[in-house]
């Protein structure tokens, strides 16, 4: 049914119509403006389901063949969540007054889909710096001081990124003549290192990751709803287009899985939590590609779509409390339940979602995966993921709502009047629709995925053993409950080395090489180096005078002499030597010529 | 609603207890009548296997966690804001 859908040969592309419609909306008002931020959405939604299979929009660039559209299955599961998304972000942010954010969003929206349809390295690049550039906006936007400085290191990071992406982009047109986006061809192995950094940087895997949670943390609302979706999740599905199977994204993936949930036991901030549990599901989204089994990959791109929707509702759920109290730290916070239960609901439903319990979205994605890992007998690296699927609930499922809503009889704080605004509520009300929806029905995403499924989740065995981690694991959080209070502390990271670490080495530049150049070389230049140069000098004056003005006056004294000697002769200046000299001559002359005669 | 059942739930505190505890060893007894055919691995055919990988992956993570975080990892958190303000008057 959906293959009938794409058979023809229509297309627009979608990220033409977010481009489009980020420079519309800042004309429309009211009303107007409100629908057409659901609209336009919608539309592009609409518009992905009829998209012909196939290249499209290929033009001739110096020889070099650019393809903007490239319609297949893996792109399509991932344009189709892309949208969806699009429309939940826009609903949530639409009591904005201003527009910015919601250009920037839409401007980011598009670059995303454009990564998603790129069918050459080029073009792909293109947009691979659109999702980097209209990001950093949205973090921007928050308009605080930490926002801005999270801003630039975010820039200064995937700029990193993306340069090795290029530098690999050249590499491989280089050696093989060919940018084509596909799988990774074998023989240029450098070619492949540079453009894998380059997407695991945008996957976040650990130790490229650090600019996730410190942007994610730092961004505006709204922003860190629509970043939670798109730039890791691009970067998943270029691993799966370039490197499904490389082995090498097995261990990294799973390290990933374990790394988020550690750091999210030392997490204080919400929404910084919440990001470090996306590093943890791009890793098995990462362990997914690794694997590289048709199962494997329909599993990460299936996890991939679930986790769109139920991490933008755990971030639209922070968000709104965010929005109403002001407060994201779980030490400021507590004792929520009787001012926003609806909330509270909603993001229950995520934290149930991405703890993969059963009948939430989670359970049909995660555990395609890590079955995925049990039928490619990598035992430890699917029992290490079941692990972090523990991890998981114990802090998305149950920190994140317990010490929001609960943990206090009252919150710290002046308790809040009313809920978040109509519109966070309905998106977060359609997010959790979509995450209960694929809970119950998975036959709606597998129909989408790139390979045929044959996989059922629901067994009476996978079942059991899904409630018996999950309640478990909630007995633990119960017992150890004390272990896990808030404190106002951070955990370092490897963020650590270019915030803290940059600043030690800007003090070790100034305390030791400015201290030896002032300390050593200055006081080198007064007691060494002056007076061996005064002493050159001296040498040298000596030598001067003494022997090249002495060689000098000699040369000028004897030429004197000569030419006074010269002159004694030739010049004697009497008329009568000159006289005596003419004839002289004259004889001479006369003897020659009677000599010659005679002869 | 959902405010007076949480409410409800709240001032039930032992009853839940009480609950959550039978359905625990409800989840433990079940799983001795569960099917297994298809089992990857020695934790498929041991009853109530799942159950303790859960509870002891929670306890593990919580502890080796914290352990990190306060051996090595923990610092206030204006740790970061700190240094940049101070760096700031220096300039």
């Amino acid at each position: 049914m959906i293959d009938s859908l794409h058979a023809g040969s229509f297309f627009f592309h979608p990220a033409l119509l977010f481009f489009i419609g980020a420079c519309i909306l800042p004309f429309l008002k009211g009303w107007a403006r409100n629908i057409f931020l659901i609209v336009l959405p919608l539309s592009s939604l609409a518009l992905v389901m009829f998209l012909g299979y196939g290249m499209h929009w290929q033009v001739q660039v110096a020889g070099v063949e650019i393809t903007f559209g490239r319609v297949d299955r893996l792109s399509l599961v991932f344009s189709h969540i892309f949208c969806l998304m699009a429309v939940i972000g826009s609903l949530y942010g639409m009591h904005l007054k201003e527009n910015w954010q919601h250009m920037a969003a839409w401007g980011y929206v598009g670059s995303a889909l454009g990564c998603t349809l790129a069918g050459d390295y080029l073009s792909l690049f293109l947009f691979w710096e659109g999702l980097m550039v209209t990001s950093v906006c949205l973090v921007w936007l928050r308009g605080t001081e930490e926002a801005l400085k999270a801003g630039f290191r975010y820039v200064l990071v995937h700029t990193f990124g993306g340069l090795c992406l290029l530098c690999g982009i050249f590499i491989l047109y280089y050696k093989t003549g060919d940018i084509t986006f596909g799988p990774m061809v074998s023989g240029v192995p450098v070619a492949a290192w540079l453009i894998m950094i380059g997407f695991l940087l945008n996957a976040a895997v650990p130790p490229l990751h650090a600019w996730l949670p410190d942007a994610y943390g730092s961004a505006s609302i709204v922003g860190s709803v629509f970043m939670c979706a798109y730039t890791t999740k691009t970067a998943v599905y270029t691993l799966a287009r370039v490197f499904a199977g490389y082995d090498i994204l097995i261990p990294l993936g799973v390290a990933m899985a374990l790394y988020g949930v550690v750091y999210a036991v030392l997490e204080n901030d919400a929404r910084r939590l919440l990001s470090y549990h996306i590093i943890s599901q791009v890793g098995y989204m990462v362990a997914g590609v690794g694997i590289g089994t048709e199962m494997a990959i329909n599993g990460a791109c299936a996890h991939a779509y679930a986790h769109i929707l139920y991490k933008s509702l755990l971030f639209m759920g922070v968000g709104s409390v965010i929005h109403v109290t002001g407060k994201s730290k779980f030490s400021e916070l507590g004792g929520l339940w009787k001012y926003l239960p609806w909330t509270f609901v909603f993001t229950l439903i995520g934290g149930l979602s991405i703890s993969a319990f059963p009948f939430f979205s989670g359970f049909v994605s995660k555990s395609m995966v890590i079955a995925g890992a049990w039928n490619d007998h990598l035992k430890w690296a699917a029992l290490l993921l079941t692990m972090a699927s523990a991890g998981t609930f114990l802090h998305t499922g149950l920190k994140v709502p317990y010490f929001i809503w609960f943990n206090r009889e009252e919150p710290p704080f002046e308790p809040p009047k009313k809920e978040a605004p109509w519109n966070m509520l309905a998106a977060m009300a359609i997010g959790s629709y979509f995450c209960i929806m694929l809970g119950c029905n998975p036959q709606f995403l597998y129909n989408m995925l790139p390979y045929p499924v044959h996989y059922h989740p629901y067994t009476a065995t996978h079942i059991m053993e899904s409630y018996q981690i999950l309640f478990f694991t909630m007995f633990g959080f119960f017992l150890l409950l004390g272990k896990l209070k808030p404190k106002p502390l951070v955990g370092l990271d490897v963020d650590w080395f270019y915030r803290r670490g940059a600043v030690h080495f800007m003090r070790f530049c100034r305390n030791v090489p400015a201290a030896i150049d002032n300390g050593v070389v200055t006081r080198l230049h007064a007691t060494v180096a002056l007076p061996m140069l005064r002493l050159c000098s001296r040498i040298s004056s000596w030598h001067d005078t003494r022997v090249v003005d002495g060689f000098v006056d000699g040369m000028a004294a004897n030429v004197l002499k000569l030419s006074r000697n010269i002159r004694y002769i030739a010049q004697p200046g009497s008329l009568s030597k000159y006289l005596a000299g003419m004839l002289t001559f004259l004889a001479a002359t006369v003897l020659a010529a009677v000599a010659l005669a005679l002869y | 609603m959902i405010v007076r059942f949480i409410a409800w739930l709240r001032s039930h505190m032992l009853f839940v207890k009480i609950a959550c505890y039978i359905f625990l060893a409800g989840l433990l007894i079940g799983d001795l009548f569960i099917p297994r055919h298809h089992a990857h691995f020695i934790g498929d055919v041991i009853p109530g296997f799942w159950a303790a990988f859960g509870f002891i992956a929670c306890v593990l993570i919580i502890i080796v966690s914290k352990w990190l975080g306060t051996a090595f990892l923990f610092r206030p958190d204006t740790y970061y804001t700190d240094v940049e303000s101070s760096e700031g008057e220096m300039k």
